[in-house]
């Protein structure tokens, strides 16, 4: 007899409908499985047969024939052991076909006949959503993940047998979803609104650092990278921690994105409590290239893609290996990573705002130089270790001084993110407003051609950015970037021209210099 | 040999000097030359000791043909000298020849202690160098010199000063002689050049290299405008060992040392301590006793050291009469708006970051920025490492 059952595989963050044949005829006792198979969907067999008997399901030996398709995809991953077991008993009449036509199942089955979670859920679910299928079967753990796609109804399975019950229960119209007492539901509806769990990184226990302050809310607010340079326990990690929470929620659909990154790297789980928060993540100096790009034969999202929509904070940026600095150049740009493999190329989607933090020289104290003991030629080699185009992607530089006692001490109340995260709101739906249809939404992606457009220059403003240029020998790339990181000033205070005060401002935060000693 | 039983302790090097110097007299040429050349080479002998070798075997010449006999008979050679120079006098004539055929090219003068153009300051130390290595003009026995020291790690406020120090003494004829090395020493010889007068920069390092790297344009100047030398021979490599012995040649060269800034354990002491054994004067320029870069400084007045308050009373007790420069830091701040005020009286040579003029002055950043930008265009403020501001209008 022959059976058919669908199911998915993850491509990147996209996922594809596979299906699963199986027939069973008399012949020599053996199970078959073709269509371009990996490793680990091959030893499904031996799962599979094992939790079968072990279901208390007894099979007579005949031929069984398995075939995955579209055979040009190569099949990897653990979701294929539910489907496959399906497809086998069906196919040996101990399920009716009907009951399994219309639902995607996917899962991991042990021995025992246990459904297991696994990765990838979500987009598996999105996937079946557009391709008109409104029932999915999931490991029970992954329920809440696929729950978070609407308009679909989620069998959770928890083992052989009961996925067995349900379907025929589901198809017979008996089933009903225990929704309505569900706690997880409740949860979902949650979602709703913004969850704020970050209490501890308010930008209100930040004491002092003006300056700092005012950098993070402009860089914030137009979406600039930016690099921070100061001594250690400056309080670099502490901005860094606040700038996530004065982004604005998540848009739903940004939300589902995210999630879908978080479900292929298998960390739904950190998604799920604060589903619109924007992601902060900030992996250690000593991360790998894969690590941090995404990487493996069958790509799994890196750190930059988990920051997708949020902040990635790379924090002592000069101790970075230099290729894996590198590899940030190109998603900076295009706001994506793409990964080619010999199955195919994998994209991930990598909008982050990039905050790094560094030490000014190798012992940290510089410029003070009763206590910096570094020569110039190794402060120099220290900066050095940025590379030229890398420090051209950061919109604001800003140096971070150790607050004093007296500020730390004082019981001054300091604005709250959530005062700060309202202003940024503001200015973003202007920047949104201005960009409408051209398919950039922050100041920090005007391309240079647009500048004139979009950045008109009070002349006296003008006068002050062509002096500069000169005194501080800017290149073409920073001349610009100061533009930018003008316009979102000036659209912070909501002007349309850019003011002579806010070219001046923007100055402050201009990038790097090599040259140690300005005047040499 | 002329006596075997010579006493090297007995006979001053000066002595020595004079006694050979007619001996060598009407001896040129080519190969005369690269004996002295092999001679002024070898780094394993002090100059005191090239010098009596010369007295004693009559010249380089035939201390390169001397019997190895001879040498292990004299006295003041340590056992591994006498290896050395034993090993040294393998070395072929021809390759001899050719290297200072090479280092002529390029334009290197080399100047033993006999020759007119030897200065003759050196001749008096204890342990003269026997030949320099040299490029640009040696120091002329008339001009008085200082020699300007200081740490090679400065802060901003001893390169300020240097640098002034540097213009002051070159405006009063005043030549400059120091270390080339980066920090004071650089500062003050480029401040020297800036304003029109020599200096003479002494290498740790061949005469040839450019050490540090970095100085390369203050390398360049001095072969124009002043001098360059070395005792150590061309390609040699900046050694740690080189260091402390070039001093001697500063302070040998120089009236009075001059350190500017100087950590507790710094070598511009060591300078400072030559230039003691050969009877010069030590000034020191004083510095806030909280400051790690001026302790070495404050701690040489405390010894006794002249304190260096300004460029007029230096010069007058070095008995050197210039006209006097005016100051024009109180006249410049007669120009100064009430708020450009402000904001210059929270600033001084310590570089002061935006963040703490801030809250210094209490002015929003806006009108901070703002004052900054005119007190730079007055010239009375500088921006020295981004976002970091000193005075720029200190005279000395």
């Amino acid at each position: 007899m022959y059976s058919i059952v669908s199911t998915a595989i993850v491509c990147g963050i996209q996922s594809i409908l596979i299906q699963v044949e199986a027939d069973v005829c008399d012949g020599m006792p053996a199970l078959e499985m073709v269509g371009v198979l990996s490793s680990e969907v091959k030893e499904a067999k031996e799962r599979i047969r094992a939790a079968i008997r072990n279901s208390g399901i007894r099979l007579s030996p005949k031929k069984i024939t398995v075939n995955l398709f579209p055979a040009d995809i190569r099949k990897t991953g653990t979701v294929f052991d539910l489907p496959i077991a399906l497809a086998i008993l069906s196919a040996y009449g101990k399920i009716a076909q009907e009951c399994l036509d219309g639902i995607l199942f996917a899962g991991e089955i042990s021995l025992n006949g246990e459904i297991r979670p696994t990765s990838g859920i979500l987009p598996m679910v999105l996937a079946a959503r557009e391709e008109g299928k409104r029932v999915v079967c999931v490991p029970k753990e992954n329920a809440n993940e696929a729950q978070v796609v609407n308009e679909v109804t989620i069998l959770p399975g928890e083992s052989l047998n009961q996925v067995i019950e349900l379907v025929k229960q589901f198809h017979a119209g008996t089933w009903h979803s225990a929704k309505s007492s569900d706690p997880q539901h409740d949860q979902k509806a949650g979602h709703a609104a913004p969850v704020l769990s970050r209490k501890d990184y308010d930008f209100a226990a930040i004491c002092g650092q003006k300056i700092l302050k005012r950098a993070c809310e402009i860089a914030a607010s137009g979406r600039h990278n930016m690099l921070m340079l100061g001594s250690p326990g400056a309080g670099k990690t502490m901005a860094a921690q606040a700038v996530s929470t004065i982004l604005p929620s998540l848009t739903q659909e940004e939300a589902l994105e995210l999630a879908k990154v978080y479900s292929v790297a298998g960390m739904f789980e950190q998604r799920e409590r604060n589903f619109l928060e924007r992601p902060y993540r900030s992996p250690h100096h000593t991360i790998s290239l894969a690590g941090l790009a995404g990487g493996g034969t069958v790509p799994k999202p890196g750190e930059i893609s988990l920051a997708h929509k949020g902040v990635l904070f790379l924090d002592e940026l000069t101790e970075f290996q230099k290729p894996v600095l590198e590899v940030l150049r190109q998603p900076l740009e295009e706001r994506e990573i793409r990964l080619a493999r010999k199955t195919g190329t994998y994209f991930f989607p990598a909008d982050i705002m990039l905050v790094a933090a560094m030490n000014p020289c190798s012992c940290g104290f510089f410029p003070d130089r009763s206590r910096c003991t570094c020569s110039k030629a190794v402060i120099e080699r220290h900066l050095n270790k940025i590379s030229r185009p890398l420090l051209d992607r950061m919109d604001l530089c800003v140096e971070v001084l150790r607050p004093t006692l007296s500020e730390l001490t004082e019981a001054k109340t300091e604005e709250t993110s959530a005062e700060i995260r309202s202003r940024v709101e503001q200015t973003q739906r202007i920047q949104q407003t201005r960009f409408a249809g051209t398919g950039i939404s922050y100041n920090s992606q005007i391309p240079s051609t647009l500048i004139k457009e979009w950045c008109p220059m009070a002349p006296e403003g003008e006068k002050l950015l062509r002096d500069s240029f000169e005194r501080l020998e800017l290149t073409a790339r920073g001349y610009y970037r100061i533009i930018r990181v003008a316009r979102t000033i000036a659209d912070m205070e909501g002007t349309k021209r850019i003011e002579r005060s806010h070219v001046q401002e923007s100055l402050l935060f201009r990038s790097l210099d090599r040259k140690v000693w300005n005047w040499e | 040999m002329k006596e075997n039983n010579w006493r090297y302790n007995e006979v001053s090097s000066y002595a020595v000097l004079q006694d050979c110097e007619q001996h060598s007299r009407g001896e040129k040429g080519k190969g005369l030359a690269s004996y002295k050349y092999w001679l002024s080479c070898l780094t394993f002998l002090a100059g005191k000791k090239k010098i009596c070798l010369e007295a004693m075997f009559g010249g380089a010449r035939e201390i390169y043909h001397a019997e190895e006999n001879d040498i292990s008979n004299l006295p003041f050679l340590t056992d591994r000298e006498k290896e050395l120079l034993k090993e040294a006098k393998k070395q072929s004539l021809g390759k001899l020849l050719q290297e200072l055929d090479d280092i002529e090219n390029a334009g290197i003068r080399l100047v033993t202690w006999q020759e007119e153009e030897y200065p003759g300051k050196l001749k008096e130390i204890y342990n003269p160098p026997y030949g320099l290595f040299c490029r640009g003009k040696l120091p002329d026995e008339r001009q008085k010199a200082v020699g300007v020291v200081g740490a090679r790690i400065c802060s901003s406020y001893g390169k300020i000063i240097a640098e002034k120090i540097g213009q002051g003494l070159a405006k009063a004829g005043v030549a400059v002689i120091s270390g080339m090395a980066s920090g004071v020493d650089g500062a003050a010889q480029s401040g020297a050049l800036l304003s029109g007068g020599y200096s003479c920069g002494v290498l740790g390092c061949g005469i040839d290299v450019c050490y540090p790297a970095m100085n390369r344009k203050l390398y360049d100047d001095l072969i124009q405008a002043g001098g360059l030398l070395s005792e150590y021979p061309p390609h040699a490599k900046p050694h740690a060992m080189y260091f402390p012995q070039r001093n001697r040649i500063i302070s040998g060269l120089s009236d009075c040392i001059l350190v500017v800034e100087a950590k507790k354990r710094s070598g511009s002491l060591i300078t400072v301590d030559f230039a003691l054994e050969q009877g010069k004067d030590i000034y020191a320029v004083p510095g806030r006793i909280c400051d790690a870069l001026s302790y070495g400084t404050n701690c040489l007045i405390q010894q006794g050291a002249g304190v260096f308050l300004n460029m007029e009373d230096f010069l007058r007790e070095m008995h050197i009469f210039a006209e006097s420069g005016e100051n024009s830091s109180l006249k410049q701040k007669n120009h100064l708006e009430n708020l450009e005020r402000l904001v210059y009286s929270c600033l001084d040579l310590s570089p002061r970051s935006i963040e703490e003029l801030l809250k210094e002055t209490g002015m929003p950043l806006g009108a901070l920025m703002e004052n900054l930008e005119t007190l730079q265009e007055k010239g009375c403020v500088s921006e020295i490492y981004r976002n970091y501001y000193i005075r720029s209008d200190v005279s000395v």
